[in-house]
């Protein structure tokens, strides 16, 4: 516990810190060029709208408002899967920095999650632009947006703790985590729903510690409805344990990630 | 404010300190400090690796060798003091430098340092190229541990050292190397640290420059904080320290009048000079 309250005034006091890097990072990635910021909202619209376009081919109209199921399951996915793809290289990356100077090391994967976690919110914006004219439902439920988002955002840390110290320990994992992500996905009721697969095999899905999170923004999204208390406090559940698991694993390596590099 | 770090192997070992004692204690104290280096020769070494040492029944250890780049390290430093740290090449100086401004933990014993530190080991640590002048400051500053508020304060008096307030606003990386040095040692010594750790910082800058760096390092030292400097300069060393350690092949071998230790070092190094 005294290691935790340690961290947390530490943390404090690099917030600026974090803040910086993240501003940084999102300057650099739309320096120069012409839509500037703008393509955090453009981007996700245009490779939704293929998406959407090939995969409602595909199915018919097999899920009802697939577009809408798409995006609605699509952009906290992508918010995950980049996470952890940046997170993987977090301390590799900023190796100039951790050999000059003392920083808490936390601050590194933490800055990369509130990176994307911004271009994740900007992305849902956009959804909401296009919810409209597709006929998403308008509802009260869209208030319980933000808890599902500090759910998965927290989630999101702590699997990126863990990847940052195992890619920096075993380099081979940075490359593991693309390809396991590309499977995560779909084994994940993304691009397809749940109900599309035999009730045998349905079970499985209640493993897959990533579906209850995509399964409250898909509900809260396209059905217009407050997702099940069972649904959250599991989703929850995972959040507190995948960021425990992340803290712990991160702490306990913290001091020898410099030797690493 | 206190820091320790403990080793893996040993981690039970803290000193505990009362808060009231702190006033009187040291604030940089090593204790039985050893620090060992690791290196991964062959990164390589993975599934593949052991699978080929098998298929070819080779012997396969780990390729990694280790030396021990500082060793039993004891010293305490109290305010006021100004230590010089001297040593061959490779000694572990720079080491020991980085070791108190907590980028490297010990592999076994105790770092305490009590107080801010400003690590003058790498000239622009932190400094972000893409970023403004007045933006690298406050960043730096952040860095250091230091609130947005009260680095604010201090931009004023960075600039009157540096001279560089008309370079403000340009973007660092069109800084020509002197002022990226003049403005690093600026920030390290405006913010009042109560650790200052400087590596070999005095070499670059113009003549003008460096006689005002020594000025700026002594009124540090008349407000009572500790400086621990490693040059090869030492004349330098002589000028401004009270205090000498000679560092060799990491461990000390003489600890302290600045003068003795360096008169010492140099008749190891170099007989024919001192003779």
């Amino acid at each position: 516990m005294a290691v935790v309250r340690q961290d947390r005034t530490e943390l404090a006091r690099f917030l600026p810190v974090v803040q910086n890097m993240v501003i940084q990072e999102l300057r650099v990635r739309y320096q120069r060029s012409v839509l500037g910021f703008f393509w955090t909202l453009l981007h996700p619209i245009l490779m939704m709208s293929i998406l959407a376009m090939v995969f409602s081919q595909l199915f018919k109209t097999a899920v009802k408002d697939y577009a809408i199921f798409l995006f609605a399951g699509m952009v906290p996915w992508n918010f995950l899967a980049a996470s952890l793809n940046d997170c993987a290289f977090c301390i590799i990356q900023n190796e100039g920095l951790i050999r000059k100077i003392y920083l808490p090391k936390l601050v590194f994967p933490l800055a990369k999650v509130l990176t994307n976690l911004t271009t994740f919110l900007l992305s849902l914006g956009a959804l909401f632009i296009m919810l409209k004219p597709l006929g998403a439902p308008i509802s009260w439920s869209l208030l319980f947006l933000p808890v599902a988002i500090a759910l998965f955002a927290l989630f999101a840390l702590g699997l990126g703790m863990i990847v940052a110290v195992a890619n920096t320990f075993f380099r081979d994992c940075g490359h593991l985590v693309s390809v396991f992500l590309q499977a995560w996905y779909f084994a994940t009721p993304i691009v397809y729903e749940m109900s599309m697969m035999p009730e045998e095999v349905r079970w499985r899905f209640s493993l897959n510690p990533a579906f209850p999170f995509i399964r409250m923004f898909q509900v809260i999204l396209r059905d217009g409805q407050f997702p099940q208390l069972t649904t959250v406090l599991v989703a929850a559940g995972i959040a507190a344990a995948s960021l425990g698991i992340g803290y712990a694993a991160f702490k306990s390596h913290e001091d020898k990630l410099v030797f690493r590099l | 404010m206190k820091t320790n770090w403990y080793s893996d192997s040993d981690p039970a070992r803290a000193v505990e300190r009362k808060p009231g004692a702190a006033a009187a204690a040291p604030l940089v104290e090593l204790r039985d400090v050893s620090l060992r280096f690791v290196s991964y020769t062959d990164k390589q070494y993975s599934l593949k690796r052991a699978a080929i040492d098998l298929l070819l029944r080779r012997e396969g250890p780990p390729p990694s060798t280790d030396f021990w780049a500082l060793r039993d390290i004891n010293f305490s430093i109290a305010k006021g003091e100004r230590v010089g740290i001297v040593g061959t090449n490779g000694a572990g100086k720079s080491t020991l430098l980085r070791m108190l401004a907590r980028i490297y933990p010990p592999t076994s014993g105790t770092v305490t340092v009590r107080g801010n530190v400003a690590p003058l080991i790498e000239m622009g640590a932190g400094f972000n190229p893409e970023l403004s002048g007045n933006d690298n400051i406050l960043l730096n500053g952040a860095m250091l541990g230091i609130p947005r508020k009260e680095m604010l304060a201090k931009v004023k008096g960075i600039y009157d050292f540096t001279g560089l307030a008309e370079f403000a606003d340009l973007p660092l990386k069109y800084y020509s190397s002197g002022m990226y040095m003049r403005l690093a040692f600026a920030i390290a010594t405006e913010v009042d640290p109560d650790v200052l750790l400087i590596d070999e910082a005095l070499g670059a800058g113009d003549a003008a420059f460096i006689d005002k760096a020594k000025a700026r390092i002594r009124g540090l030292l008349d407000r009572s904080h500790v400086v621990v400097i490693v040059s090869h300069d030492l004349a330098a060393l002589r000028e401004m320290c009270n205090r000498g350690i000679w560092i060799k092949k990491g461990r000390m071998v003489a600890d302290g009048p600045i003068d003795e230790v360096i008169d010492a070092y140099l008749a190891e190094t170099a007989p024919a000079k001192a003779g």
